[in-house]
Order: structure tokens, then C-alpha cells, then sequence
């Protein structure tokens, strides 16, 4: 007999699932499309990160749903069950939690498998292109929808060599929940 | 884990449609057919490599009519989920694929918002959820149009919502 | 031994031309790719009835005095050449090459930034052509 199932395994076990290929080239095609449209590769690289804001405010609502997690207590918690849980319940993937900061502000998620780019390699052309950005998105849009202000960037990509992929999480503030965070633009 | 053997919920493809709708007719407010063209574009490139690794391990089609047998059960049920229902053609170029449940428009929820849609006039509850599923249609038809573009069909595809979640979709091979 | 092999588009445009001899054979294996398209385009018509019409592998598409001439077509006409000096090369191993190699391409088709009918550039692609190429004959699978 196996040990019990560990959360992000449930999680993943209770959801419907597609082969990752479709998802996968559809998010390349996104990607190649957007290069068309946008001169700039860093307009690109800031509107795959606002798509991804835009799934990840949507997406919190069936993580909490679906996921059985009880309420994190603090943002060392919040990353522990967006890696374990969140990311294999979507991506079917686990990054480590790791690279903390003293003040427990600032974390990494680690990892080396990665749905979004199976198949893709990076022209010269592109080395400016953040091809993951959605991702960065995702986790800020999620996290804010459960009060939490933050900075997310890509730090070590392996399409550009690096041996892992590193996200970077920076908690900026937490917003009391009686006082929903409004966006004024 | 190898490509091409990975699952993931089902859920990101969703999201990511919806997103992705939502994007370009933002993008382009108030042009929502250069949005739908971009979408459709989209769609195209990813149904010309899905048939690429589709049809890898099968024999070469022998005519029009195989391929198309091909769209309705094979890549119909790996894309979306089951086949195709109903398939008509007037045996000149034009076929019309039906399905009662397409698999993309039962998953989209009722609180999708709407994606820029212009107001019709015909603005009944059920004229304007047609035209809002419409515009999530326009990826699937650019797939469809893709796949059978890189068989060897050139065509284009159209595809009209009848009552949801039900919708055909018109393809008219280029002569 | 392969001497060469080659990747060709549906618009019979060149998207990968590889020789491996020591000589500057580039312009003869052109030229033998050239002449090869004619003979696959005869070959791979699609034809109703009869057995083994409609197979991807379209065998040896023809023999020079130092080489043979394999080719094979996929469904979305893109056309795989092989040039051979082992003039008794298995059928099983030449089925086989092809079979590694047509994945190899569809694996670099998957690409997002590949434009489908332009030049294979992907250095991935080129080596696992490679040791595609360096493992011909060498394995019964």
C-alpha cells in the first residue's frame, strides 16, 4: 500500500485533466503571436504577465474550492501551499520552496520540470523574451485575491541556460481583509 | 516527465481561452473582428502541430473525405473530448460538423465576462450569449482551419452557435 | 553508411540538408535530394485500394552506383530523404532511421518559434539527427 496522498496530490487526483501538450502550444502560440503584435519583447514579456494577473485572480477561486487548504497563516505557509499544492493541482508539477530572506518577505519556488515549455527553445532573436511571464502574473493576481500585495519576477530561466527555473516572490504588504485592496490605475 | 505524456487540470486550458479572448478584444476595443483574427491565428499554429504529432504513427490519408473522418473522431476526441456528432457535406468542398455538446462552450461558466461584445440588436438573453460564445469559437475554427491546412486541405472554417452548449462548425475547402 | 539525409517541405523547399562525408559534396547531395523529390512525388500519390499504397516509408526511391535513395513522406507532406553507400542496408534498420527520424522532426515542428515551411535551424534538431544518423544499423529496434 502507498502512504496517504499528500495534499497537492488529492488536489491534482480530484480535478479534470487534458494532456498538457494542447495547453502547452497554445501558450506558444500566444507567445509567438504576441511577438508578432508588440515591437518591443518587453511588452511582451509585461502582457503575458497581465494575462497571467488576469487567470490567477479568476483561478484562486476554484484552488480554494478544490484545494481543502485551511488558511494560511503567513506568507512561509502561503508559499508552502502554493508549491506543494497549487502548482501541482494546475500544472501537476512541485517547485521547492527555497532562498528565503531573514525577514521571511522574500522567497524562491525551484524548479526543473516545466508543462509551459516542453517542445520550446528559444531563437537568438528572443533572449530578451521572459517566455514564462504568465506565470509571475498567475501567482500575483492569486495571492492578491487572498490579500497579499506582491512582486514577482523570473530570476533563472533554463531556457536561457540556467539550470533551473527560479521564480522570485517578494511579499510587499498584507491588506487587512476588511478593507478589500482597490487597484486605482 | 516526457513531453507529450503529462497531464494537467484542465482547468489552465480554460483559463487561458478565456484569457486569451479577453485580451485581444480589450486590446483592440471596438475591433472585435482584427481580435477574432488574431485569436484565430493562434488557434491556427497550434492546429497545424497537433496534427503534425497526430498523424505521425498512421497511414498517409488517401482522399478529402479520410481526413476529414480524421477532424471528427480522432482529433475531435483529443482536443475535445468526444466526437463530433453529426457530419454533413454537399460532396462539393463544403462539410458541416455538428456537436450537441462542444466540450468548450459547457465549460465556459455564465460569469465569463463578456469579452467587448457589440451590442446587437437582436439583444435577447439568447441572441447575446450566442454572440459571446462566438467569440470563443473563433480559436477552435483556426484550429480546425490549421490541422486541415497542413493535411493538404486548404479551406476556410466558420462556425455558428445554435443553442448552447451546441454549435457547427462550416468548412468550405478552397477549390 | 549514411552519407546524407534531408528534410524537405510541403512546398518541396529544403528545411534541412545534412551530408556526412569528408568531401565538399554539398552541391552532388543537392542535387540527389533534387532528383529524389521527383521520384517521391510519383511514389507517394495517393492511390485507392491495393496494400502498402498509402505507407509513410516509400522504400528505395532509387539506386546510383555508389548509393541508395530512401524516402518517406509524412501526412502533412513534409518529405524525408536518406542516402545510403551500404548498398545492403536491412529494410528493418532503413524503416527504422525513418520512423526516429520523422519524431525528431515532429518534436522540432512542436517548437513555438519554428515557422512551419522555413529551415529547421534548431541545434537540438541537428544533433539528435546525428546520433540518429551515427546509430543506423547499429541497433536491431
Amino acid at each position: 500500500m502507498k502512504a496517504a496522498l499528500r495534499p497537492g496530490d488529492a488536489a491534482f487526483a480530484n480535478v479534470e485533466k487534458v494532456n498538457a501538450e494542447l495547453f502547452t502550444l497554445t501558450y506558444g502560440a500566444v507567445v509567438r503571436q504576441l511577438l508578432t503584435d508588440h515591437e518591443d519583447v518587453d511588452d511582451v514579456n509585461k502582457q503575458l504577465d497581465s494575462m497571467g494577473y488576469n487567470i490567477g485572480i479568476r483561478l484562486i477561486d476554484e484552488f480554494l474550492a478544490k484545494s481543502n487548504s485551511a488558511k494560511c497563516a503567513d506568507f512561509r505557509e502561503t508559499a508552502d501551499v502554493i508549491a506543494k499544492v497549487g502548482f501541482k493541482m494546475f500544472l501537476g508539477v512541485s517547485p521547492t520552496v527555497a532562498n528565503w530572506s531573514p525577514d521571511g518577505k522574500e522567497c524562491s519556488l525551484l524548479m526543473d520540470d516545466n508543462p509551459l515549455v516542453d517542445f520550446v527553445e528559444l531563437p537568438d532573436t528572443c533572449q530578451g523574451l521572459s517566455y514564462c511571464s504568465i506565470l509571475c502574473g498567475v501567482l500575483r493576481g492569486a495571492l492578491e485575491m487572498i490579500s497579499m500585495r506582491t512582486e514577482v519576477r523570473i530570476v533563472k530561466d533554463m531556457l536561457k541556460g540556467d539550470d533551473v527555473y527560479e521564480i522570485r516572490m517578494r511579499l510587499i504588504e498584507t491588506v487587512p481583509e476588511e478593507l478589500p485592496y482597490k487597484d486605482d490605475e | 516527465m516526457p513531453p507529450g505524456s503529462r497531464e494537467i487540470a484542465e482547468s489552465c486550458l480554460d483559463l487561458l481561452n478565456i484569457e486569451l479572448v479577453r485580451s485581444y478584444s480589450e486590446q483592440l476595443k471596438g475591433r472585435p473582428e482584427l481580435a477574432g483574427r488574431r485569436v484565430e491565428a493562434i488557434g491556427f499554429q497550434v492546429g497545424q502541430q497537433l496534427v503534425e504529432r497526430a498523424t505521425k504513427e498512421r497511414p498517409r490519408f488517401a482522399d478529402h473525405l479520410e481526413v476529414i473522418k480524421f477532424i471528427c473522431k480522432d482529433l475531435w476526441s483529443d482536443v475535445f473530448k468526444k466526437q463530433v456528432d453529426n457530419l454533413k457535406t454537399n460532396h462539393r468542398g463544403t462539410f458541416v460538423l455538428q456537436d450537441t455538446r462542444f466540450r468548450w462552450l459547457t465549460r465556459l461558466s455564465s460569469d465569463v465576462p463578456p469579452p467587448g461584445t457589440p451590442v446587437s440588436p437582436s439583444d435577447t438573453p439568447a441572441a447575446r450569449a450566442s454572440a459571446e460564445a462566438g467569440a470563443y469559437l473563433y480559436f477552435p475554427c483556426g484550429l480546425i482551419r490549421g490541422a486541415l491546412t497542413n493535411l493538404g486541405i486548404p479551406c476556410t472554417v466558420s462556425a455558428e452557435v445554435n443553442q448552447l452548449p451546441a454549435c457547427s462548425f462550416t468548412i468550405k475547402i478552397k477549390p | 553508411m549514411i552519407v546524407c539525409v534531408g528534410v524537405v517541405g510541403q512546398a518541396n523547399n529544403p528545411l534541412f540538408i545534412q551530408s556526412y562525408t569528408e568531401g565538399d559534396d554539398a552541391l552532388k547531395f543537392h542535387h540527389v535530394v533534387h532528383c529524389a523529390l521527383d521520384v517521391i512525388e510519383e511514389k507517394a500519390t495517393p492511390k485507392k485500394g491495393g496494400t502498402g499504397y498509402n505507407e509513410t516509408y516509400l522504400g528505395l526511391l532509387y539506386p546510383t552506383e555508389d548509393y541508395k535513395v530512401y524516402g518517406y513522406v509524412s501526412n502533412t507532406r513534409v518529405k524525408f530523404i536518406m542516402v545510403s553507400d551500404d548498398l545492403d542496408a536491412k529494410e528493418a534498420d532503413v524503416r527504422g532511421f525513418f520512423k526516429r527520424f520523422h519524431a525528431a522532426y515532429v518534436d522540432a515542428a512542436l517548437n513555438p518559434f519554428h515557422v512551419p515551411g522555413k529551415r529547421l535551424a534548431s541545434p537540438t534538431f541537428a544533433a539528435r539527427v546525428n546520433g540518429i544518423v551515427n546509430g543506423f544499423g547499429k541497433s536491431t529496434a
